[in-house]
């Protein structure tokens, strides 16, 4: 789609509309995915897609529509429903589109040797995975789900005050889940692989991590309900820190919808933690040059060795208490609003091995697993009651397997409950605009519920 | 959207290298979505969504390949594109279309289009104030609305040829409640296959209430004690337990692997007598309903479970062919951008006998779970946790006091065993299901159950 060439049209009708500032927010992009399954290629997916969104200032309020068709009679609609919508916005806070300040900081984030890896050696690489995994022990059952995927993207913003921004990445992932089996008892193992280089790929570290993984949990058994020292897993921190981060949002504490409102230079955590959010980050699943707004994104330390040091901002929120956006204005595709969301947001790591954060742990946790995230930790609270799994922790070592147990305690009182920070710092999957990570983490007390 | 020459043409290119299936889905979508905090309109798009996958099979392979460049000259090269993975001779299928008018079992009566934004806009204010007003400790009140319009078509090389159209509508009112620097949340929503008329028959009033209701009970409730416990689950969204527990293990995604506890159990006792489930695509204008799948399949009322015993999977083509079954009508997807496979609609535990009063008398001690958050499951294990969103303890056969912070563990095939009584007092719920093919709108619902003994996890830990 050529921007330009649509950007006249629509700005002249917008502005006969009435709107008095406006943008157009392009997304263009391509896509691999496969999958294999017993030797079989059981998904083979590409994709070619594109998509236009328009938001603009009409009576002070901000409009948005977006569309996947473009044609004389989108321009109208984009127009029409974008007006229709600023009419019934009933907030008070002022809205901008951005004129472009400083430019933004240009990052390597497309590589163009990805571009050029055949479908071919792409599947080969997933037979190799299956084959591996196979191999590796009798106990594996079914590589349930053994996924291989990349994309190239394009963002474009364009505006009626001159601000012209584009950036291209692009990014490819592995995924596999294995099922091993013992009599009658199952475990899974998954392990993910991410980045934009693929000759990183190692088919033997992705089998071999995600059956050691699930080969571990066999004979796992619950444990006895009570308040353990924990130490959590890095993948497993990093979640937790997901769930919770809309905290630092600006919006959610301006709408009374954050703990963390009022704490501004405040601790929050054990000063053990510090916490960061790097859009430059090298090798950074998510980083980016420029928001949803177009503003240049930069690296933030939120959270300073415990203190509170900013919340994340857009125009809209940073107008209103006085502070310049940091750059946290996003968009999780072309089609959402601006909202606020961290970039790669991460626990800051520390110091100590895996070895040394259990060495002193006489009768605690190692998890390595928890599920229900989206149902069983609820950001506003603070609160998570959560299924998981891991190890015992005896006399500092890790001993047996344990599952069916949950864990429950309220985040923040977690973050000040730290008496430990792992060396070993992993970020889990990116998720719309973001992505977490932290180092595995161990915590005084934590209460496990199970038998 | 696509003439009748145009699909065969691309069909046929589909098939060049020798696959034996191919298929065209082709999607038009209009979206509202307002969104309201504080009694305020904060966020409201509006959005077109269009695009075309096409679908190829060789056997148990499958190719997929999607666009919203839907010129047919670029569909024909997408068709080729996704046909170079397979490598065969074409076979002469000879396609001949067969357009069928798929008579929609689902009436509309006022289409979202027609409605007025302000009267979208009126519903969320509606919310907002009775929930606000519901009690000083609500500190605050978030809403959203949404519809959609979704016209599909659906061709393939069997001669397929159909078109339908879904109109899905939901609101739902969250509200917060605060004291002593605790916050704690309450919500509740509506939504079906429906229009505006929705609104005609749900006041969103009661669901702001619910919400802050919701929400002051938690605010007051103790943590949840932990341990093994009998768990009495009400009905409507409590359903989740066998969305969770079983519906997902059903699944041909997972069962046509071999990698689903339920594999190979066909026939087989897998729960209590008591037990019934069915999923019911075809329930009129509910959330998960549809008149054909996005294979094109009529929707289905499949019993899964009848009596305890296993009576049914869940299957898509793809699945079928694996596991030598057709299919029943339960491939959906979110969107063109993914392949459809075998997923639930409209999922419940049919009606029992008991009243729920008595159930409740009948349990000395206990947990008591009025409404559910949501959870998940590992197919594969059948490991599933769910978060109790209302709770309340039993104790000495009538409700006490309410907790917070209830998550329910367990497995599957043991707990859908342990259903020990069964209301009469059926209802469902809306939620959303997410899974390969995207998330997509489901129903869940049952009436009251109990379940004789389940793993509850709390922060209180053990009494």
């Amino acid at each position: 789609m050529k921007l330009n060439l649509w950007k006249e049209k629509i700005f002249s009708l917008g502005t006969q509309t009435g709107f008095s500032d406006m943008e157009l927010y392009w997304q263009s992009g391509r896509s691999f995915e496969a999958m294999v399954f017993e030797g079989d290629i059981t998904k083979y997916s590409v994709s070619d897609e594109e998509g236009l969104a328009f938001r603009g200032i009409y009576n002070g309020k901000m409009g948005y529509a977006y569309t996947e068709v473009l044609d004389e009679d989108a321009v109208i609609r984009l127009i029409s429903d974008a007006k229709s919508n600023a009419e019934i916005i009933e907030t008070v806070e002022e809205v901008f589109i951005y004129g472009g300040d400083n430019p933004p900081t240009e990052l390597k984030l497309y590589n163009p040797e990805l571009q050029k890896i055949e479908n071919q050696e792409k599947l080969d690489f997933l037979l190799e995975v299956e084959r591996i995994a196979n191999s590796i022990d009798d106990r594996v059952f079914k590589v349930a789900y053994n996924l291989y995927g990349d994309s190239s993207d394009v963002v474009a913003i364009a505006n009626s005050k001159g601000l012209s921004l584009e950036e291209k990445r692009n990014s490819a992932f592995a995924y596999v889940s294995v099922v091993v089996r013992d009599g009658d008892e199952q475990k899974s193992g998954a392990k993910f692989l991410y980045g934009n280089d693929f000759s990183k790929f190692d088919p033997r570290i992705v089998a071999s991590e995600a059956v050691e993984e699930a080969l571990s949990q066999l004979g796992a058994t619950s444990m006895q309900s009570g308040q353990y020292e924990v130490v959590l897993r890095n993948k497993e921190a990093a979640n937790l820190l997901q769930v919770f981060s809309s905290n630092f949002s600006a919006e959610n504490v301006q709408k009374n919808l954050s703990k963390l409102k009022g704490l501004l230079g405040e601790k929050v955590a054990s000063n053990l933690i510090t916490i960061v959010d790097d859009p430059h980050l090298e090798s950074g699943l998510v980083s980016r040059g420029f928001d949803g707004e177009g503003v240049s994104t930069m690296r933030n330390a939120v959270v300073d060795k415990g203190m509170l040091k900013t919340y994340l901002y857009n125009l809209k929120t940073a107008h209103v208490d006085g502070v310049p956006s940091t750059g946290n204005g996003t968009k999780a595709s072309f089609k959402s609003s601006v909202g606020i969301s961290p970039s790669n947001f991460y626990i800051s790591p520390g110091v100590d091995s895996r070895e040394r954060l259990i060495e002193n742990i006489q009768n605690g946790v190692f998890i390595t697993g928890l599920q229900g995230l989206h149902s069983g930790a609820n950001a506003i609270s603070g609160e998570f009651s959560l299924q998981a799994n891991g190890f015992r922790i005896e006399n500092g070592k890790i001993t047996t397997p344990v599952s069916q147990i949950t864990i429950a305690g309220n985040y923040f009182e977690m973050l000040e409950d730290i008496s430990g920070v792992g060396s070993d710092l992993e970020f889990s999957l990116p998720s719309g605009s973001s992505a977490f990570g932290a180092p595995s983490l161990k915590v005084n007390s934590i209460m496990v519920s199970g038998e | 959207m696509l003439n009748q020459s145009a699909i065969e043409n691309i069909l046929t290119a589909a098939l060049s290298t020798g696959g034996d299936f191919a298929e065209i889905f082709a999607e038009d979508k209009h979206v509202t979505a307002i969104d309201m905090i504080g009694g305020r309109i904060e966020r409201a798009n509006a959005g077109h969504d269009f695009g075309v996958g096409v679908r190829i099979f060789d056997g148990t392979n499958s190719v997929y390949a999607y666009t919203n460049n839907a010129t047919p000259e670029n569909l024909i090269e997408l068709a080729k594109t996704a046909a170079i993975s397979i490598s065969g001779v074409p076979k002469d299928l000879g396609i001949s279309l067969v357009k069928e008018d798929a008579k929609s079992l689902h009436k509309i009566k006022v289409y979202p289009a027609d409605a007025l934004k302000s009267d979208k806009v009126a519903l969320l204010k509606r919310g907002y104030e009775a929930a606000k007003n519901y009690d000083d400790v609500i500190s605050q009140v978030t809403g959203y609305y949404l519809d959609t319009d979704q016209k599909i078509l659906i061709a393939n090389s069997e001669g397929l040829l159909k078109e339908d159209r879904r109109i899905r509508t939901r609101c739902a009112i969250s509200a917060v409640a605060s004291l002593n620097g605790e916050m704690q949340t309450g919500s509740a929503n509506t939504g079906a296959h429906k229009g505006f008329e929705l609104y005609n028959e749900h006041d969103m009033a009661d669901y702001g209430k619910e919400a802050a209701r919701i929400a002051k009970t938690m605010i007051h409730a103790e943590h949840c004690p932990s341990g093994q416990m009998p768990v009495i689950i009400d009905n409507g969204f409590g359903g989740v337990i066998f969305h969770e527990a079983c519906g997902h293990g059903l699944e041909a995604t997972s069962v046509s692997k071999g990698t689903s506890v339920y594999t190979g159990k066909m026939g087989e006792t897998i729960a209590s007598s008591l037990v019934t489930a069915i999923d019911d695509g075809t329930a009129l204008n509910q959330w998960g309903s549809a008149t054909v799948d996005d294979e094109g399949t009529p929707t289905q009322k499949n019993v899964l479970i009848e009596n305890g015993v296993l009576k049914s999977y869940l299957v898509d083509k793809l699945g079928g062919r694996r596991m030598e079954m057709e299919a029943n009508g339960c491939s959906r997807r979110q969107s063109y951008k993914y392949e459809p496979t075998s997923r639930m609609s409209n999922t419940y535990i049919a009606a029992g006998k008991s009243r729920p009063e008595d159930i409740i008398a009948a349990t000395e001690n206990g947990l008591y779970a009025k409404s559910m958050g949501g959870g998940s499951v590992n197919p594969a294990t059948g490991d599933f946790n769910f978060a109790v969103q209302e709770g309340y303890l039993i104790k000495n056969g009538k409700i006490d006091k309410a907790v917070r912070g209830a998550t329910l563990i367990g497995t599957g095939l043991d707990v859908l065993k342990k259903i020990d009584m069964v209301g009469n007092n059926l209802k469902m719920g809306q939620g959303m299901c997410g899974s390969i093919s995207g998330s997509i709108p489901a129903n869940v619902g049952q009436p009251m159950v109990r379940v004789s003994s389940l793993t509850v996890g709390g922060r209180k830990g053990g009494e």
